[in-house]
């Protein structure tokens, strides 16, 4: 039954209450009590002839005003105007206690009571201006009816007591009637806006839970007046924690200009400006540990991308200086392949730089000696052409000669470190006497220090004791580092190879009066081919493989190398080496491969790896 | 009249060939294994001819061709460059930096005597 009524009520909906929910309710709230109303009091009209048998003018009146709520609920049906189907309403129910009052003894008449209702059914429309109409419509009324009574001039009171009987019996009936129709409406209508509440929260809960960006509100200086649930899971901590100066706290310390910048810059409204964004580190608590496990912890941080814009007002208009509505998200994974790719593209760079270094230098300490050989061969096959004597003869065959060794001893390097590096080069282990080594290296370079006016010392105690070892490499080590020592000290120098034991290891010193290194290239050092200084000012021959080599048989023999060194002063390398070494290949390579490649650790490298 | 042709080059078996090339050829040689001095000696010998090697010690061949270059009374003498990097772009860096021609290491005897012979005859 009731569902037929809805149903029924339903059809006689205007299309333009279709659309929204609130408005149906009150377009059905209208409907409903003034439909029922009317079609009871159509009903009662035969009861009530044949029980008052031919009715009176005023009967007649009354029962016809009774119709009007019916005209009015099709008025609204078919147009949709819901103001004016009220101001109507009020109109009808105010002229009908009006009258009905003027008849039955103006204001002091029982209908005068229901003017009160007039303001009431019009609270339904939820419209001041229905309300105001009403409210004027039922004061202009009462006033009319005071007026008329206070003068006499209303019509002489029924003349029977007893037909006072129906008329307020029917008023009683009617008005509890409509009473309650007009409750009905409202309780109606509230419940539809509760729903309608309701359901607008659930789709806010359903995008806040759910919408992993945070959404928050700040003002010009950065303060945070609201911060949406989905912070609690960037962030680590409870959405309150966040309130206020909480997240700025939070923001990385180097980070928090540009964080504050882009607030200020929000704030102010710019024509033709879209968002604007910054990028910055926050701290982020990790999940499930207490507050002295997070002191202990090095505080974690996370990228964040913010996007800001003002408020916009209530007319739609944003505000100068107005509060900002920022959007962030969680950045931290593209910063993260962001650096990754910048590392790689840097190390690429830095291993294309070395290779191009390391063909120059080849290609020069090749060609170099192979100058003088092609040089002199080609005066030798054109002795026609060129004369010469014997002698001459003799001495370019030399030339070559000398040039081919030379030749011979940087392939040889070259062989040697691309073994090291390789991990192929073979180390082996006798017993010799590292004083007798320290000696013979000293003697094939004595001639070489003599020719450079370079005085060569040698501190080695005679009670040295021997070692089990590589002796090959412990020259090749030695020999390097002399022919260093001396190539880089000017004439009138001083170079001393001293060796000591400390322990079970053997430490040699070769130390120089020489050039010395500067910081910036200490950290290179031992890097193939490096020479300090640029490659179109070489100051002094050389591959630039000697210490490689040396850093990488030391590295084999298990030993330790070390330099100190100042620009002008001269340089100190001083080589541990333990006195009993047993080769163990396949462990030792792996160690020296990444000697070679030496990465360099940044604290971003950390950064990422918590992130 | 002899022609003189100064070389400026460190390495002394390299220093040796040309001397004893360009003798043989009839050319008087003055040598000199530093870029500093090259300038120096050439304002004071008015070589016909400037050999410079491009990796000298303490100072760039490059830069000592440009001193002799911007010397309005030495820009006339004709510089070949002899270069031991023969990497790709290099002979056009010689170039312009103001060198007249550019040999690069190994040399061949035949070329190189042409090459002095198109400048000085």
């Amino acid at each position: 039954m009731l569902a037929t009524i809805r149903q029924f009520l339903d059809s006689l909906l205007h299309p333009s209450a279709q659309r929204d929910a609130l408005t149906r309710a009150r377009h059905q709230a209208f409907m409903a009590p003034r439909l029922l109303g009317g079609l009871a009091a159509l009903a009662m009209g035969p009861l009530y002839l044949a029980w008052r048998g031919a009715p009176s003018a005023l009967e007649v009146m009354v029962f016809g005003w009774l119709i009007v709520p019916i005209l009015l609920t099709f008025f609204l049906s078919r147009t949709g105007r819901y103001e004016i189907a009220h101001v109507l309403s009020s109109l009808a129910l105010t002229s009908l206690v009006t009258v009905v009052a003027l008849e039955t003894g103006g204001i002091e008449s029982f209908a005068a009571i229901w003017l009160v209702m007039v303001p009431l059914e019009a609270a339904l429309s939820a419209s001041r201006r229905v309300v105001a109409v009403a409210t004027v419509l039922a004061l202009g009324s009462a006033m009319l009816l005071l007026v008329l009574s206070a003068n006499n001039l209303v019509p002489v009171a029924m003349a029977s007591e007893t037909r006072q009987g129906p008329f307020m019996a029917l008023g009683i009936i009617s008005a509890t009637l409509y009473g309650a129709g007009l409750a009905f409406g409202a309780e109606s209508l509230a419940r539809t806006s509760f729903w309608l509440l309701c359901a607008e929260e659930d789709r806010y809960r359903l995008l806040a839970r759910n919408m992993s960006d945070v959404i928050s509100r700040h003002d010009r200086n950065g303060t945070v007046l609201f911060i949406s649930p989905a912070a609690e899971a960037l962030f680590g901590a409870p959405a309150a924690s966040l309130l206020g100066h909480g997240l700025f706290e939070r923001v990385h310390v180097a980070d928090r200009p540009a964080f504050l910048t882009a607030l200020a810059d929000a704030a102010q409204v710019v024509p033709d400006r879209g968002e604007s964004g910054v990028e910055f580190r926050v701290r982020r608590d990790p999940p499930g540990c207490g507050e002295p496990a997070r002191r202990r912890m090095p505080p974690a941080y996370i990228w964040i991308e913010m996007r800001c814009r003002p408020l916009v007002g209530v007319d739609g208009e944003a505000v100068d200086g107005a509060d900002v509505v920022a959007v962030m998200r969680d950045v931290t994974a593209r910063k993260v392949q962001e650096q990754a790719l910048c590392d790689a593209q840097a190390e690429a760079e830095r291993a294309n730089a070395a290779k191009g270094r390391f063909l120059a230098t080849m290609s020069h300490e090749l060609r170099t000696p192979l100058n003088a050989i092609i040089g002199f061969s080609d005066m030798l096959r054109r002795e026609d052409e060129i004369k010469f004597d014997a002698a001459r003869r003799n001495e370019y065959a030399a030339l070559i000669h000398d040039s081919g060794q030379h030749l011979l001893s940087v392939v040889n390097d070259i062989l040697d470190m691309s073994k090291i590096e390789s991990g192929a080069f073979e180390i082996s282990s006798e017993p010799f006497s590292p004083r007798e080594a320290i000696f013979t290296c000293c003697d094939l370079m004595a001639l070489k220090a003599r020719e450079n006016g370079i005085d060569l010392n040698v501190r080695v105690p005679e009670d040295m004791p021997r070692m089990r070892g590589d002796k090959r490499a412990f020259r090749q080590v030695l020999l390097n580092l002399l022919s260093n020592a001396v190539k880089f000290t000017e004439r009138g120098g001083t170079v001393t190879v001293a060796a000591t034991i400390e322990g079970a290891r053997i430490v040699l010193r070769v130390e120089d009066t020489g050039v010395g290194i500067g910081a910036e290239d200490m950290a290179r050092l031992g890097d193939p081919f490096f020479q300090a200084g640029t490659t179109y000012q070489r100051r002094h021959e050389g591959t630039g493989l000697g210490l490689s080599i040396v850093r990488g048989l030391v590295a084999l023999h298990e030993g330790e190398l070390n330099f100190y060194s100042k620009i002008g002063e001269g340089t100190r390398v001083t080589v541990t080496l333990p006195l009993e070494f047993e080769p163990q290949a396949p462990v030792e390579l792996a160690r020296i491969s990444r000697l070679a490649s030496a990465p360099a650790a940044g604290a971003e490298l950390q950064v990422r790896k918590r992130a | 009249m002899t022609k003189t042709v100064m070389i400026v080059e460190d390495n002394e078996l390299n220093m040796k060939l040309f001397h004893d090339l360009l003798e043989a050829h009839g050319y008087q040689t003055i040598g000199t294994r530093s870029g500093m001095d090259a300038l120096g000696l050439a304002r004071q010998h008015r070589p016909d001819l400037i050999l410079m090697d491009i990796q000298l010690p303490e100072v760039s061949g490059l830069d000592v061709t440009r001193w002799i270059k911007e010397d309005p009374e030495l820009t006339t003498i004709p510089v070949i460059a002899v270069t031991a990097f023969a990497m790709k772009g290099d002979e056009e860096r010689i170039r312009q930096g103001g060198c007249e021609a550019y040999l690069s290491k190994p040399i061949s005897v035949g070329k190189f005597i042409e090459t002095v012979r198109r400048f000085i005859g």
